[in-house]
C-alpha cells in the first residue's frame, strides 16, 4: 500500500509547488495547521501532479541543444543543456533558452510504485 | 504543449489537491475556511509568479489584494516617517537649545566648566581666598556708567513695586554691607538687586569697608564652591526663597537688559560671584559663573533656562559621544567585547602587544583563522569555492528548468536521445506543461 502513495516529490520544486509550499508555510507560521497536515497536502499534490500530467495533458515537445553537464545519479538524470530551442507542437511554437536545466525521474520506477 | 494549457491545467490540480485533502482537515479538526485560504494563498502566489495566465486572474481578488496592501503600507511608511523624525529633532534639540546655543556657547568661548575663560574667571575666585580687594577691583574695572545705572535702577525698581517690604530690609541689608557679598545675593535676590542699584555708591566706599568684606569674603568661601557646582545644590539650600525669585524673574525677562540678565541667573543657583560691576557693564557675551548665555531671535543675549542648559549640555555629549564613536570608543558593548576578545586572543597567539591592534594584517592570516573560526559563523559554508562548484547547476534553476520523468535515455558517442514524460518545463518567465517530449544534443 505504501507503493501506492509513492510519487516523486520533484514537482514540488516547479512553480506550482513552491507556490503551495509557500502557502503552507504561512499558514504554518500563523499556526493554523500544524507541520504534519502540511506534508499530507504536499503528498496529495504529489500525486495529483503526477496523475494530471499523465492523464490531462497531451502535449508534445521536442528540443534541441547541446549537452553541456549530465549527471545520473540515484536513478535521476540531471542535464544541462545550453542555446536550447523548444519546439511546441501544437502551435508550431518555438521558444529559445540559452540554458535549461532538465532534473528528470525514471518514469518506469514511477509507474511501478504507482501500480 | 503550450503557456495556455498551463492555466486550466493548474486549476485542475489545485481544486483536486484541496478537495483531497479537504477530509485530512477535517480529521485534524482544522476549519474549513483555513482550506480555503490555503486555496487563495495558493493561486495568489502562483499568480505572483507570473508564469502564465491562470483562470482565476481575470477575478480581482488575487493582483489588487496584493497590491492594495503593499501601497498602503507603503503610503503610512511614507507618511509616518517624517513625522516621526520631526518629532525626534524637536524633542531632542528644543528650539532655543538647538544651533543658536551651540553657536553662543562657541562664540564666548565659554564652556560648561568655564574652562575656556580661565583669565576671566581667575580673578573671581581669587577674590574670595584672597580677601584682598578684588571687590573693588572688580568694579573698577568694569565701572560702568550711566546706561548700566538706569538699568539697574529700573530693576531695582521692578521689584521694589513687586516686593517693596523685602527690597527694603535688603536694600538696607546692602548698604549697610555694600555690594561684594553677591554670594549673599544669590541666597537672596532682593539683596541682589538692590546691591546692583547702589553699585554707584559702593565704588566710591569701596575702600572703607574693606574689613567688612573680609568677614565676608570668608563667608563666601563655602558659597564659592557652590558655585561651582550645580545649581541644583543651591536651590535646595534655599528652597523656600525660589518661588519669588521665580516670579520675580519672569518680570524682569520683559525688561531685557543685561542687569535683569544677571539677576535672572541669579534663580538658576549660579552666582554673580562678588562682581556687581561686571554684571553693570552689559558684556552680556561675558561669561559668568556657569551662566550661559544665548542669543535671542533679537540678537539681545538671553539667559537660558537651566532645562535649555540641561539639553545644550546634553547635545554636546551626544555630540562627543560621536566623536568618539569614530575611534570605536562606543561602540555597542557585543562589538566592543567581541573586537577585545578577538585582538586579545591574537595577543596571545603572536605573543606581540600593540601591533595587532593596529588592524588585521595580511601577515596574521593564519593565526586569525585560526582563532576567528570559533566567533565565525557558517564559515564553512561561506567558502566561495562551494559556490563556483555550484554555480552552473544551480544558479538559475529556477529561471529554466524541467522538471520530468524519462522513459529513455541513450547515448552514441557524444550524441544524446531521450524520451521525457509528464513534464513542467519554465522557460523564458512562462512555463508550459507536456505529456512528452523528445530531445537530442551534443556533448
Amino acid at each position: 500500500m505504501a507503493a501506492n502513495t509513492q510519487y516523486y516529490d520533484l514537482y514540488r520544486h516547479g512553480s506550482l509547488g513552491t507556490a503551495l509550499t509557500d502557502a503552507l508555510d504561512d499558514l504554518i507560521g500563523d499556526e493554523r495547521i500544524d507541520p504534519q497536515l502540511a506534508m499530507k497536502v504536499l503528498t496529495q499534490y504529489d500525486r495529483v501532479m503526477a496523475e494530471t500530467l499523465q492523464e490531462k495533458v497531451k502535449a508534445r515537445l521536442t528540443f534541441k541543444g547541446s549537452l553541456d553537464t549530465y549527471r545520473f545519479c540515484d536513478e535521476v538524470w540531471t542535464f544541462l543543456i545550453r542555446n536550447v530551442t523548444l519546439k511546441l507542437d501544437n502551435n508550431s511554437q518555438q521558444v529559445v533558452a540559452d540554458k535549461v536545466k532538465i532534473v528528470s525521474c525514471s518514469a518506469k520506477r514511477s509507474d511501478d510504485s504507482s501500480k | 504543449m503550450s503557456n495556455t494549457a498551463v492555466g486550466p491545467v493548474y486549476e485542475t490540480i489545485i481544486n483536486e489537491v484541496i478537495n483531497s485533502v479537504r477530509v485530512d482537515f477535517e480529521e485534524n479538526g482544522v476549519d474549513d475556511g483555513v482550506l480555503e485560504d490555503l486555496k487563495k494563498k495558493w493561486q495568489i502566489k502562483l499568480s505572483q509568479m507570473n508564469v502564465a495566465q491562470f483562470p482565476w486572474d481575470p477575478r480581482p481578488e488575487p493582483a489588487p489584494t496584493q497590491a492594495a496592501p503593499a501601497q498602503a503600507a507603503a503610503a503610512q511608511a511614507a507618511q509616518a516617517t517624517p513625522a516621526p523624525v520631526a518629532n525626534h529633532t524637536t524633542s531632542t534639540f528644543s528650539p532655543q537649545a538647538s544651533a543658536q546655543p551651540l553657536q553662543g556657547l562657541h562664540a564666548n568661548g565659554m564652556g560648561i566648566k568655564n574652562e575656556p575663560h580661565p583669565a576671566r574667571a581667575d580673578p573671581v575666585i581669587k577674590q574670595e581666598p584672597g580677601l584682598g580687594n578684588p571687590g573693588p577691583q572688580m568694579p573698577q574695572q568694569y565701572a560702568n556708567p550711566p546706561r548700566v545705572i538706569t538699568a539697574a535702577e529700573r530693576a531695582a525698581q521692578a521689584i521694589h513695586s513687586k516686593f517693596g517690604d523685602r527690597a527694603a530690609a535688603s536694600i538696607d541689608a546692602i548698604q549697610m554691607t555694600h555690594q561684594q557679598q553677591q554670594q549673599q545675593q544669590q541666597q537672596q535676590q532682593p539683596q541682589l538687586q538692590a546691591q546692583q542699584f547702589q553699585q554707584h555708591p559702593q565704588h566710591q566706599q569701596h575702600q572703607q569697608h574693606q574689613q567688612q568684606r573680609a568677614v565676608q569674603h570668608q563667608q563666601q568661601v563655602p558659597q564659592q564652591q557652590y558655585q561651582q557646582h550645580p545649581h541644583v545644590q543651591q536651590q535646595m539650600q534655599r528652597p523656600g526663597q525660589l518661588p519669588p525669585q521665580l516670579v520675580a524673574q519672569q518680570y524682569r525677562q520683559g525688561l531685557a537688559n543685561n542687569i535683569q540678565q544677571r539677576m535672572q541667573q541669579l534663580p538658576h543657583g549660579q552666582p554673580p560671584n562678588g562682581l556687581p560691576a561686571a554684571q553693570v557693564d552689559g558684556a552680556a557675551d561675558d561669561v559668568y559663573e556657569g551662566v550661559l548665555m544665548q542669543r535671542g531671535p533679537d540678537g539681545q543675549p538671553v539667559e537660558m533656562g537651566r532645562v535649555e542648559i540641561d539639553e545644550l549640555i546634553h547635545s554636546q555629549m551626544a555630540a562627543r559621544a560621536k566623536q568618539m564613536e569614530g575611534g570605536g570608543l562606543m561602540l555597542p558593548l557585543k562589538e566592543a567585547t567581541k573586537h577585545r576578545g578577538v585582538s586579545s586572543r591574537k595577543n596571545k597567539a603572536n605573543g606581540t602587544g600593540a601591533a595587532q591592534f593596529d588592524g588585521l594584517d595580511d601577515d596574521d592570516d593564519d593565526l586569525k583563522d585560526e582563532d576567528l573560526d570559533e566567533d565565525a559563523i557558517n564559515s564553512d559554508l561561506d567558502d566561495p569555492n562551494d559556490d563556483k562548484d555550484d554555480d552552473d547547476d544551480d544558479d538559475d534553476a529556477m529561471g529554466h528548468m524541467m522538471l520530468c520523468t524519462y522513459d529513455k535515455v541513450q547515448r552514441v558517442k557524444n550524441k544524446w536521445k531521450c524520451t521525457l514524460k509528464d513534464g513542467v518545463l519554465t522557460v523564458n518567465g512562462r512555463e508550459y506543461v507536456f505529456h512528452k517530449a523528445t530531445g537530442e544534443y551534443e556533448w
